[in-house]
């Protein structure tokens, strides 16, 4: 028997499984659990979140009169503002809806794509933003754990050392903290993905 | 056209659907995920749909480009139970189930992508078609098709 008799077969087959679900589908109560989907959601978080911490922030401006601290939240609050303008503009140019019109390759590459610009934001954001929101944690912290100034605080070798030393562990391992937390989501589909545009790209004759 | 007739123009081609999920998802859960998915994702296109295909051929776009998009389980696909599932009361229509299954099978053991190739050529596109759904060389499917079709045969040997 020809395979294609043998495929078509499974045509006139129904599958138990789905039957039941083609019966009654609920189009508008199904959820889309593509990972563009799910990483346009992620930034809508993101942002919301970026907007109350750079609320918090402006608070912190005006309510400790450091000028140390004054100037590492001052950049971290920029770099906030930067993050938040990367995620809408991110959250913009995602298009979870499968497209009907790009090749199979091309639809990869674009998932793929999105992906990867998703988590070198999230990198970049990770080392430029943890060295001042450290920095500036720590003297706020300092400042008013020991009921001092700021200039006073940071008057010790043994403290200004301490800051190095947090700055020198807390940057890496948040760097590193950002790609665990996106290779545990998205790295088995991002390899995969990668994978399959390899396999579909290789051997062109 | 209304949610009704989307529907109703699906349930025609559901076919589609079942064969391309039975092909990829691990277990009857992901079968279901992977089919809601599809559904999802056809009704969202649908504005898009023009009428200048087929919407058999627009439905097969939409269910590969899904399926190989969406985030799959690992694990490898357990299809020995079904075999054993087939009553052999009627000989001849159970032969032909068990070889539908066994190509199923045999399909199910090739790298992803070559799975949609196969299907496509089984379902009747031909090379130009399947190049043009898959973003490839024309030459390309005529060698990748040769090669599939190769290993299928050994497969089931």
């Amino acid at each position: 028997m020809s395979l294609e008799k043998q495929w078509q077969h499974i045509n006139e087959q129904e599958d138990e499984d789905l039957s039941a679900l083609m019966n009654n589908p609920q189009l508008k109560k199904l959820t889309s659990h593509q990972p563009l989907q799910k990483i346009k959601n992620n930034l809508l978080i993101n942002m919301a979140w970026g907007i109350g911490i750079a609320v918090c922030y402006v608070l912190i401006l005006f309510f400790f009169p450091y000028w140390q601290v004054r100037l590492c939240i001052g950049i971290v609050l920029l770099f906030t503002l930067w993050a938040i303008s990367t995620a809408y503009t991110q959250y913009k140019s995602i298009q979870p809806t499968v497209s009907s019109q790009n090749s199979l390759l091309a639809e990869m590459k674009r998932h793929h794509a999105s992906m990867i610009i998703w988590m070198k934001t999230q990198e970049r954001v990770a080392l430029f933003i943890y060295p001042f929101s450290t920095a500036g944690g720590f003297m706020l912290g300092g400042a008013i754990g020991s009921g001092r100034s700021v200039d006073y605080f940071m008057s010790k070798p043994v403290v200004q050392i301490a800051l190095v030393i947090s700055i020198a562990i807390l940057v890496p391992l948040a760097y590193w903290f950002a790609k665990w937390l996106f290779n545990k989501s998205f790295g088995k589909h991002l390899k995969t993905l990668g994978e399959n545009i390899q396999e579909l790209s290789s051997d062109e004759v | 056209m209304s949610e009704r007739d989307f529907l109703a123009a699906v349930k025609n081609n559901q076919g589609i659907i079942y064969k391309l999920v039975g092909l990829y998802a691990a277990d009857t859960e992901e079968k279901k995920d992977l089919y809601q998915e599809v559904l999802l994702q056809a009704w969202k296109s649908w504005p898009s749909f023009r009428g200048d295909a087929k919407f058999s051929t627009w439905l097969y776009r939409i269910c590969l480009n899904t399926i190989l998009t969406q985030q799959r389980k690992q694990k490898k696909i357990n299809y020995q139970e079904r075999l054993d599932d087939i009553s052999p009361t009627i000989e001849s229509t159970a032969i032909l189930k068990e070889d539908s299954l066994r190509l199923q099978q045999a399909i199910r053991r090739l790298a992803e992508t070559d799975r949609a190739i196969i299907s496509s050529h089984l379902d009747g596109y031909n090379n130009g078609e399947i190049a043009e759904m898959m973003g490839i060389g024309l030459n390309h499917v005529a060698v990748k098709l040769h090669r599939i079709k190769q290993q299928i045969t050994t497969i089931l040997k």
